[in-house]
């Protein structure tokens, strides 16, 4: 096959299914991404170079998202993260008029209600950096290390289940993860399959 | 909380003489515990099923729901030495919506059981079965229940009467997978994963959908289909979150109109000659 049919296939391929999804790798360089937050700043992965990111995918409607926010469990998860020096970025790639869209009032005030600790919150209504994440769920957690790469991808936790009282008994990943990396010790579990809500792109 | 009916937890109370399986309303999704036949019989198996009418858009789980959701979960309290099976589960119907997939049921549809009745269960008495089913209905937006659902029918020696709902069972048979003779083998191919079946009475790509009964195998979107001379070929990503495969890999292949057929294929190091010279 020559470049230019390669070049062509490639270009067909994305017509016809929408924008591309990429596949993250893990321990490779986690895909840039800058996005406005609902602090009114310009948020880039690259701002945080030497600092440990950990990326949330949030739809404030989504009851997996409201069962680990009503229990309480992502604001200490956020509180631990942020106090620990990592960065906590949460992320709406909910496309316009979808479940779950909030404008930045409407970002700040929930993240007054519900107690988020995360560092900022970002929107990413094209979906543009939720699809080079191949962000499915909602939550759908990420954690970049201080080099830029990407060690752990998926879910929050163990037990997928819509259930507060499971919390308690699942593994909570990305706690896991940032106690491992602020250790020195390889990564245990880097991937895990996420559960969620869909993410409401835009098609 | 904006939903009063978020974890809707709902117990439907029957009258113990009532043979007719209560509905238990819930968000979007209405609920019974059903019976095939009016009485249970010693020793022999009973069909019991959950039945399901979602409401219209609306849609719930496979045992594997692809890229978001969850399968409805059942569990059961049975009278002491009585079993129920695993759900039996009929063949999925893929949802997409903005390029994620989902694998599930709409309308109104049944998930099958087999209850074990002991052979020693006493004739002349009734015998109260509970089960506390779990799900989660989407249409765009999800809102996961639960639900506690009775039924309590008599134990009889002879004479047992379809019940009212036992043209339900009739029709989930016709859509349960069956398993097919077919031989077949999967292999990566880069980041692709294929696999090929060979044997009697292979269906044609056209209109076929094909699902993986793991998870963390298959990508979820739909794979591509094609004939190869004796040959039907599967060819699929892998799903995101894919490790290693698995020893074996359940395939439930529909068109929607022939009756859905299962197979287990294995995992090869290597695909045979003919196919891999294609």
């Amino acid at each position: 096959m020559t470049l230019r049919n390669t070049v062509f296939g490639v270009i067909a391929g994305v017509a016809l299914v929408g924008p591309a999804w990429a596949k993250p790798v893990i321990g490779e360089a986690a895909p840039s991404f800058s996005l406005s937050g609902a602090d009114g700043r310009t948020h880039a992965l690259s701002d945080y170079k030497g600092k440990v990111v950990v990326l949330e995918w949030h739809n404030p409607e989504c009851p997996f998202v409201k069962k680990h926010y009503e229990a309480g469990n992502l604001p200490k998860q956020q509180a631990d993260a942020v106090a620990g020096g990592a960065v906590w970025l949460t992320i709406n790639s909910g496309a316009p008029g979808k479940q779950g869209v909030l404008d930045v009032a409407a970002a700040n005030a929930w993240k007054t209600k519900s107690k988020a600790a995360s560092s900022a919150y970002l929107f990413d209504p094209q979906g543009g950096a939720g699809r080079a994440y191949a962000a499915k769920t909602t939550p759908h957690l990420y954690v970049i290390d201080a080099e830029g790469v990407l060690r752990y991808a998926g879910g929050i936790d163990s037990i997928a289940s819509a259930d507060k009282a499971d919390i308690g008994k699942a593994t909570q990943y990305v706690p896991q993860v940032l106690s491992e990396l602020a250790a020195g010790q390889p990564v245990s579990v880097g991937s895990s399959e996420p559960y969620g809500c869909s993410i409401k792109y835009g098609s | 909380m904006s939903s009063p009916a978020l974890l809707a937890l709902a117990i439907a109370a029957i009258s113990p003489a009532s043979t007719e399986p209560a509905i238990v309303a819930a968000d979007y999704l209405d609920l019974a515990l059903v019976s095939e036949h009016r009485a249970f019989v010693p020793g022999r198996p009973a069909s019991l099923g959950l039945r399901l009418r979602h409401a219209a858009q609306w849609h719930s789980y496979w045992i594997n729901p692809g890229d978001s959701g969850l399968p409805t979960r059942l569990e059961w309290t049975l009278p002491a030495g009585w079993h129920a099976s695993d759900i039996a589960w009929p063949a999925p119907t893929r949802f997409e919506v903005s390029g994620l997939y989902n694998f599930g049921y709409d309308g109104d549809m049944l998930l099958p059981v087999v209850i074990d009745v002991p052979a020693d269960a006493a004739v002349g008495t009734e015998a109260g079965i509970a089960v506390e089913a779990k799900w989660l209905v989407c249409r765009e937006e999800c809102i996961p229940g639960k639900a506690i659902l009775h039924l309590n029918l008599p134990i009889m020696a002879a004479g047992n009467a379809p019940s009212s709902d036992a043209w339900r069972f009739d029709a989930t048979r016709r859509a349960l997978p069956e398993p097919a003779a077919w031989t077949g083998s999967a292999w990566l191919d880069g980041d692709r994963i294929v696999i090929t079946l060979r044997g009697d009475d292979l269906p044609e790509p056209t209109g076929l959908d094909v699902f993986a009964v793991q998870r963390r195998v298959l990508a979820n979107a739909p794979p591509r289909l094609r004939r190869e001379a004796d040959a039907l070929v599967i060819d699929a990503g892998q799903s995101d979150y894919f490790d290693e495969p698995p020893a074996t890999l359940d395939l439930v292949l529909t068109n929607g109109s022939a009756r859905a057929r299962q197979v287990r294929v294995a995992f090869v190091a290597l695909p045979n000659a003919s196919t891999r010279s294609k």
